[in-house]
C-alpha cells in the first residue's frame, strides 16, 4: 500500500485542455473518489496515475517513488475498469491469473493466490468458465479479482459500477467498501455517481472543466462546499441557488429577503450580486417550523408539482406569478422557484398557497461572479462564528 | 407484352389511341367510362382473362414479374454452373493429361487416351520436384510470417494509435500497393546480384540471388499493403478497455498486441495469413527470375514444372501430374482455415 501524489498535472490534447493543473495527495490506505460531470477529467486524471496517459506537465508519485514515466505495469497498480475488459478468449482462472503469470510466478503461487482472490470475490467454483457465460455482476467481480490477485500498492476503479444495473449496484457498492477495509488498501474511484461518492469514500475530490473543485471527506463537500459547482453537484436532488442583491442589512432577492450583516461577508460589499443556495431539506413549511431555532421571515410560495417519493416527498415551490407556467425552469436555478423536500405525512396538496421558511443555519452564500463560497450558516452565534473554513459547528 | 393494370384507368382507353385495346374481354362495350365502380372492378379482378392471348415467352416474362425470385434463382444456377465449369473443368482435364500415357496426348477432351496413374509417382523420379515443392512451402511460409508479424506492427500503429501523418501515411502505402511488381524487379535484380561482404557467412557469395531471401524479401513486400488494411480494421475493433487492461495487467504495449489483441483478431490474422501464402505460393514472375531455377538453390514449384520441359521433348503428361500435386497443398490449407475463420468468428464474441 502507498500514498499517490500528483503534483500539477495538466493534458491538453492539441487546444484541448482536459485536465488543468491538478495536485492532490491520496493518504495510504484512503478511499479517495474522484467525482464530477463527463468529461470532466477525471477519468484522465486516473489514467495519469496508472500510466496510460501521459501528463503533459507535472508529476505522479506512488508512495515515494516519482511514476510519471514509468509504464503501467512497472507502477504497482490495478485497475477495474468501467467496460469491466475481461480477456474474452480466456477462462476466469487465466483472466485473474493473467498478471501473475506475465510476472513468472510459479504455478502452486499462482494458484493458491487466484484462489484467495476468488474467495474474496465470492468467485468459488467458477473458474474455469468463460466471462461470455457470466453475469454482469459475476464478471465485474472477475475484474476486481484480477485487481486484488496481484496485491497492488494501489487500486484504480474507473466507474466500475457503472455498467451494472440497479440493484447489483448498490449490492457492489457495499462490496467494495467491505474489500476495502479487508484489503486496507489505497483506492482511487472515479465516478459520475454523486451518491457512490458520498456513500463509499473517505474524502472526494469534485472535477470540473478539469479543475479540482473540492477535495473533502464527503460530509464536508455537503455542507460546506467551496463553490456554487461543487455545492450543485453533490447532493440529490441539487440545491436550490436564488441571486440576490447585498444590500444593507441583508441579501435581497427577486421574493423574499435575508437579513445578515454584509461585513461578515469579506471580498463582497453593498450592491453586489451574491447567490443563495438552500437545500431542499432546510426549506421547511412555516407551520411545521417550530422546532427551528434560527429562520428566515416567512416567504409566500403556491406548491406546483409534488413528487412523492416513498420516503420523502420534493415540492416543487413558485414564488410569484411570473414562475407559474414556465416548465423549463429548474428550481435549482431559477430565482423564483423553490425545491422542498417534506416529510410524506405532511398535509400538502398541489396549488396550495403556503408559507414557508429557510433554516438560516443551512444557508450558503456564494459570489455571483467567481462562483466562490463566502458564508456557509448565517447563523450568528457569539463564540460560534461561522466562516467560510468552519469546523463541522453547523452539521 | 400487355398490362392488364392499363385498364385501371379507364380515361387512359381514351388518350391512348396509338396503342388500341387487345383485349375485348377486358373492355367495356362502349369503350367509355364506367358506368358504376363496381362493374369495372369485377372484370379487372378476374385475371384469367388477360392469359389468353399470351404466348409462353409472354407467359414466363409475367410470371418473372410478378415472382422475380424464380429469375433470381435461374441466374444463380447459370453463374454457379458458368463459374463451377470455368474453374474446374481445367483441373479436369489436367487430371485427364496426367493419366494419359506419354505419346498418346492428342486430342484429350473428357477422357484420357489410357490410363496411367504412375505419372504421379514418375514426377519425382524424372526430377527432385519434392525439393521444388518444399522450397515453395518453405517461401511460401517465410513470405507469411514476414508479412504477418510486419503487417501486425503496421496494423496496431495504424488501427490504434493517433499520430500526426496517420492517414497519409496509410494512403501512401495503398499508393505503393498499386505499383506493378514487375517495376522492381530490374533494380532488385540487381541488387540481389551485388555482393555483400556482411552475407557471406550466409549466402556464401554474399548475393541474395539464389537464396530463398531473394523471394521471400519482394514477395513479402509486394503483399504487404492488403495484410496491412486487414490487420488495421480488425486490431481498430478491439476496445480499448482490453489494451489498457493488458497493460495494467503487466504486458508493454507489444505484449498486449501478441497476448489480447492478435488472439481476439484471430479470424483476420488467418485472413490475412491465408491470403498471403496462396498469393506468394502462387506467384510467378519473381518466382520464376530470382532463382536459377535448380533445386538446390531454392527454385519454387514453377520452375520444377518447366523443368519436365527439355531440349528434345516436353513431358506434358508430367507437367500435369506435377501441376496438380503442387495445387494440393494450398487446396488443404484453404479447406482448414476456412474452418479456422469462421470457428474464430464466431468464437469471437467480444463484449463491450
Amino acid at each position: 500500500m502507498a500514498r499517490v501524489r500528483l503534483e500539477n498535472i495538466t493534458k491538453r490534447y492539441g487546444e484541448e485542455t482536459a485536465v488543468d493543473d491538478i495536485s492532490l495527495e491520496v493518504e495510504d490506505g484512503e478511499f479517495v473518489t474522484f467525482v464530477g460531470p463527463s468529461g470532466c477529467g477525471k477519468s484522465t486524471t486516473m489514467e495519469t496515475v496508472a500510466g496510460l496517459t501521459q501528463p503533459t506537465e507535472g508529476r505522479v508519485y506512488i508512495g515515494d517513488d516519482e511514476v510519471t514515466d514509468l509504464a503501467p505495469k512497472d507502477r504497482g497498480v490495478a485497475m477495474v475498469f468501467q467496460n469491466i475488459a475481461l480477456f474474452p478468449h480466456m477462462d476466469v482462472y487465466e483472466n485473474i491469473s493473467f498478471g501473475l503469470r506475465l510476472r513468472k510466478y510459479d504455478d502452486e503461487e499462482v494458484r493458491r493466490r487466484v484462489e484467495e482472490a476468488a474467495d474474496i470475490v465470492q468467485l468459488e467454483g467458477m473458474l474455469d468458465r468463460m466471462p461470455s457465460e457470466m453475469s454482469g455482476g459475476q464478471q465485474q467481480r472477475v475484474g476486481i479479482a484480477r485487481a486484488i490477485v496481484r496485491n497492488p500498492d494501489v487500486f484504480l476503479m474507473d466507474e466500475p459500477l457503472a455498467n451494472l444495473d440497479a440493484k447489483l449496484r448498490v449490492h457492489m457498492r457495499t462490496e467494495l467498501q467491505r474489500l476495502h477495509r479487508e484489503l486496507d488498501a489505497t483506492v482511487i474511484y472515479v465516478t459520475h455517481d454523486q451518491a457512490e461518492a458520498m456513500t463509499m469514500s473517505n474524502r472526494i475530490a469534485v472535477l470540473n472543466d478539469g479543475r479540482l473543485q473540492q477535495i473533502a471527506a464527503p460530509l464536508t463537500c455537503y455542507n460546506e462546499p467551496t463553490n456554487l459547482f461543487v455545492a450543485g453537484f453533490i447532493g440529490s436532488p441539487s440545491m436550490n441557488f436564488v441571486e440576490g442583491t447585498l444590500v444593507e442589512d441583508g441579501l435581497e432577492t427577486n421574493n423574499f429577503t435575508v437579513g445578515l450583516d454584509p461585513s461578515r461577508l469579506s471580498g463582497v460589499g453593498v450592491g453586489d450580486p451574491v447567490t443563495l443556495g438552500v437545500r431542499p431539506e432546510d426549506v421547511h413549511l412555516t407551520r411545521y417550523a417550530d422546532s427551528l431555532t434560527d429562520s428566515t421571515d416567512r416567504i409566500e410560495a403556491r406548491t406546483d408539482v409534488l413528487e412523492p417519493m416513498g420516503d420523502e416527498v420534493f415540492v416543487y415551490l413558485l414564488l410569484s406569478e411570473a414562475a407559474a407556467g414556465s416548465m423549463e425552469q429548474d428550481p435549482a436555478t431559477s430565482p423564483n422557484q423553490l425545491l422542498m423536500s417534506v416529510t410524506p405525512d405532511t398535509e400538502i396538496e398541489a396549488g396550495e398557497d403556503v408559507d414557508v421558511v429557510l433554516d438560516r443555519s443551512k444557508i450558503h452564500l456564494f459570489e455571483t461572479a467567481s462562483g466562490d463560497a463566502l458564508l456557509h450558516g448565517l447563523t450568528d452565534r457569539s463564540g460560534q462564528e461561522p466562516g467560510t473554513t468552519p469546523t463541522e459547528a453547523d452539521t | 407484352m400487355s398490362d392488364p393494370r392499363d385498364t385501371t384507368d379507364p380515361s387512359g382507353i381514351d388518350e391512348s389511341g396509338a396503342d388500341p385495346p387487345r383485349d375485348p374481354t377486358l373492355r367495356r362495350p362502349d369503350g367509355g367510362t364506367p358506368a358504376s365502380g363496381s362493374d369495372d372492378a369485377s372484370i379487372l379482378k378476374d385475371g384469367r382473362d388477360a392469359e389468353l392471348d399470351r404466348g409462353p415467352f409472354q407467359q414466363w416474362v409475367a410470371d418473372s414479374i410478378e415472382n422475380p425470385d424464380r429469375v433470381y434463382r435461374a441466374m444463380f444456377y447459370v453463374a454457379a454452373v458458368f463459374f463451377l465449369f470455368t474453374t474446374l473443368f481445367p483441373f479436369y482435364w489436367l487430371l485427364m493429361v496426367a493419366l494419359t500415357p506419354e505419346g498418346q496426348l492428342q486430342n484429350i477432351v473428357f477422357t484420357p487416351n489410357g490410363f496411367n496413374p504412375g505419372a504421379f509417382v514418375e514426377v519425382f523420379q524424372v526430377i527432385p520436384f519434392h525439393v521444388y515443392m518444399f522450397n515453395s512451402f518453405v517461401i511460401a511460409l517465410a513470405s507469411t510470417a514476414v508479412v504477418l508479424v510486419v503487417a501486425s506492427l503496421a496494423g496496431y500503429a495504424f488501427g490504434r494509435l493517433e499520430f500526426p501523418g496517420r492517414t497519409p501515411l496509410m494512403l501512401l502505402v495503398l499508393v505503393i500497393s498499386f505499383f506493378p511488381p514487375a517495376a522492381f524487379f530490374i533494380p532488385l535484380n540487381d541488387l540481389f546480384n551485388t555482393s555483400f561482404f556482411f552475407l557471406e557467412p550466409i549466402t556464401g557469395d554474399g548475393t541474395l540471388y539464389n537464396t530463398p531471401f531473394a523471394l521471400v524479401t519482394p514477395l513479402s513486400a509486394i503483399f504487404m499493403p492488403l495484410a496491412i488494411f486487414i490487420l488495421t480494421t480488425f486490431y481498430g475493433q478491439i476496445p480499448d478497455g482490453l489494451e489498457d487492461a493488458a497493460r495494467v495487467e503487466g504486458t508493454t504495449r507489444l505484449g498486449a498486441l501478441f497476448r489480447v489483441i492478435i488472439p481476439l483478431s484471430a479470424p483476420g490474422v488467418a485472413t490475412a495469413g491465408v491470403l498471403t501464402f496462396i498469393a506468394t505460393y502462387n506467384e510467378f514472375f519473381f518466382s520464376f527470375l530470382m532463382t536459377d531455377g535448380q533445386p538446390e538453390n531454392w527454385a519454387p514449384i514453377l520452375d520444377g514444372i518447366l523443368a519436365y520441359q527439355g531440349q528434345y521433348q516436353v513431358l506434358y503428361h508430367l507437367m500435369a501430374a506435377a501441376s496438380i500435386l503442387g495445387v494440393i497443398p494450398v487446396a488443404i490449407l484453404v479447406v482448414i482455415a476456412q474452418e479456422k475463420i469462421v470457428s474464430g468468428l464466431t468464437a469471437g464474441a467480444l463484449k463491450e
